[in-house]
């Protein structure tokens, strides 16, 4: 299918092809948007229309789940809370030491570097599944189990790999002249680090950041290993919702689903290029 | 360029490598030595040499496990690089509204994986789902709560749904590093669609599509929420994965022995895929050596 559009659309502009490509391109929206999209609508619509079928395209939106959700379903925006002290936690974690250490990756050329960051890169891709199995009697018993600290540890560990690469990289491009200068001018290499480096390398840690937090907001293994009350995530309570559900809860779980979502899509939606950015950046290219 | 790694530098590279060694490296070096014990929870080991190897090997449950992730896993990952490439030349061709597409196609990523299960399980659901009940209308109903090969079908629909945007991705930047002057010289020689793609775009994203290939065969046999969350490993245990299966031994029956020496394999196993491309990397980082 897709090639015969390309064949298509390369050989003339003609109709056939122009069709053609509307076709592809419906094919692709739906396909990438319509579970999101099922879902939003849905949480608009009340409860009696969700299921109708056929489903209704045309409808007289309504916000009652969403104030139900507000009035009754306390434990849902404990979680948000918690996914945000979470995401945010791990990602400032993550872009501060993948900062430093990008700055060395770039700056000094040693063995022993090109080897660490070869084995940064074989380690990343080991199952996290596997690191449960040790952490979990160690966490509890350093009383650090249903904490948020552990999922900011675990969230940010498995993302410095890349992290460190992206910043390598975008720091790469940074004239050395610019490090020499401010030294020279009796800036410390810290300062250095902070007033000059940073700024210029700001594409890249934003870059890392989007990956960092949109994995940390979503994530499920970890937190469903780790949490149990206090440090519940917003995933791990849709799950639960998701299986008890009956009758008419529907629509306020798709309110919270929505409320969810919301922030990380537009995330990735406005931070596409740096997203580009960072993948070409990051250990693909290297 | 620094030659040598001074004391500022140190500190630098150590919160990072503290980081890795606690969360990554110790605990998955650990995994080995508690899959040569007995243990409740992962306390209390008594060494048990391979006896917990020859248990899981005895399991016709761990069999069953590997052969549903193998399969599942190899489905998944060549789907997603045929779509995937198929997407990323059907981009380059030019789609309509380019950039509204780029954002649609990139949307699956931003969804939390119990997120995209939700919407999945309800609209294939044959009773109320939109697309569930239309198949059923057609005859094409699939009851997949009930049969473990189409249950794992659509766990393969959603982790397809949900990486496409990764593979797209990855395909599509190595697509576009291909200079625009080869394809023009391809033109002025008169060649067919069908002989710039065999002859040119093919072989020229050969190194793309091998990593993307890894990446994907690597980050897919971790698979476990889409698995968990959708059919629980079951029917009777028959939809399970191998991470289904380690989280199943451990984390609901405390068999930490088991759990580890199934970890320890998943980790081999890992390795093993992504051999190639560490030995690749390698030789590069060897070649651009001072």
């Amino acid at each position: 299918m897709t090639g015969r559009a390309r064949k298509s659309g390369w050989s003339s502009p003609a109709q056939g092809g122009r069709l053609f490509r509307y076709l592809i391109a419906a094919i692709v929206a739906v396909w990438s948007a319509l579970p999101v999209l099922f879902i939003v609508t849905s949480s608009f619509k009340s409860s009696l229309e969700i299921f109708s079928y056929p489903p209704k395209f045309v409808w007289t939106p309504t916000v009652e789940h969403y104030v139900t959700l507000w009035n009754e379903w306390d434990a849902f925006f404990a979680t948000m809370h918690n996914s945000l002290i979470i995401a945010v936690g791990a990602t400032l974690l993550a872009a501060i030491v993948s900062f430093l250490a990008g700055y060395v990756y770039s700056r000094y050329r040693t063995q022993a570097l090109a080897a660490s960051a070869f084995y940064m890169i074989a380690i990343r891709l080991l199952p996290p599944i596997v690191v449960t199995l040790p952490l979990f009697p160690a966490v509890d018993m350093l009383g650090l189990s249903d904490t948020h600290a552990v999922l900011i540890l675990l969230y940010a560990g498995f993302w410095v790999s890349l992290y460190t690469m992206i910043m390598k990289t975008f720091i790469d491009e940074i004239p050395i002249e610019l490090d020499e200068a401010a030294i020279v001018d009796g800036a410390t290499r810290l300062q250095t680090l902070v007033r000059v480096i940073g700024p210029l390398a700001l594409q890249g840690m934003m870059a890392g950041a989007i990956f960092v937090f949109v994995f940390a907001w979503n994530e499920y293994l970890f937190a469903l290993i780790f949490t149990t009350q206090n440090a519940k995530t917003t995933p791990l309570v849709i799950s639960e919702v998701m299986d008890a559900i009956y009758g008419t809860d529907w629509g306020v779980l798709f309110a919270g689903v929505t409320v969810q979502l919301a922030p990380v899509l537009a995330l990735v939606i406005l931070g596409q290029r740096l997203l580009v950015a960072g993948l070409t950046a990051g250990s693909v290219k290297g | 360029m620094m030659k040598r790694l001074d004391a500022p530098a140190w500190a630098m590279l150590a919160p990072v490598h503290l980081l890795l060694a606690t969360v990554i490296t110790l605990p998955s070096l650990y995994v080995f030595w508690l899959s040569l014990n007995e243990s409740t929870w992962g306390t209390g080991l008594s060494f048990v040499g391979l006896a917990n190897y020859r248990e899981i090997f005895a399991d016709p449950y761990f069999w069953r496990a590997t052969i549903n992730t193998l399969i599942l896993v190899n489905a998944i990952v060549y789907v997603e690089i045929l779509l995937g490439l198929g997407l990323a030349l059907a981009f380059v061709g030019g789609l309509p509204a380019p950039r509204l597409m780029f954002a649609i196609i990139l949307m699956p990523y931003a969804v939390s994986e119990v997120v995209g299960v939700l919407a999945w399980k309800i609209l294939m659901n044959p009773s109320h789902g939109a697309i569930g009940r239309t198949l059923e209308l057609m005859g094409l109903g699939m009851n997949w709560s009930a049969n473990p090969t189409l249950g794992l079908t659509l766990v393969g629909v959603i982790s397809v749904w949900h990486h496409l945007p990764f593979t797209f991705l990855l395909l599509y930047a190595g697509r576009l590093a291909i200079p625009a002057s080869v394809y023009e010289a391809a033109r002025i020689d008169g060649a067919t669609p069908w002989q710039t793609f065999r002859r040119i775009t093919f072989p020229l994203l050969m190194p793309a599509l091998l990593i993307t290939m890894i990446f994907r065969l690597v980050f897919a046999f971790r698979i476990f929420s889409e698995v968990w969350l959708l059919t629980r490993g079951g029917p009777a245990r028959l939809s399970e994965v191998l991470a289904v299966y380690l989280y199943t031994g451990a984390f609901r029956n405390g068999e930490f022995g088991a759990a580890a020496a199934t970890g320890w394999i998943m980790v081999a196993a890992s390795l093993l895929i992504a051999s190639v491309y560490l030995y690749k990397m390698h030789q590069r980082m060897a070649s651009s050596d001072p």
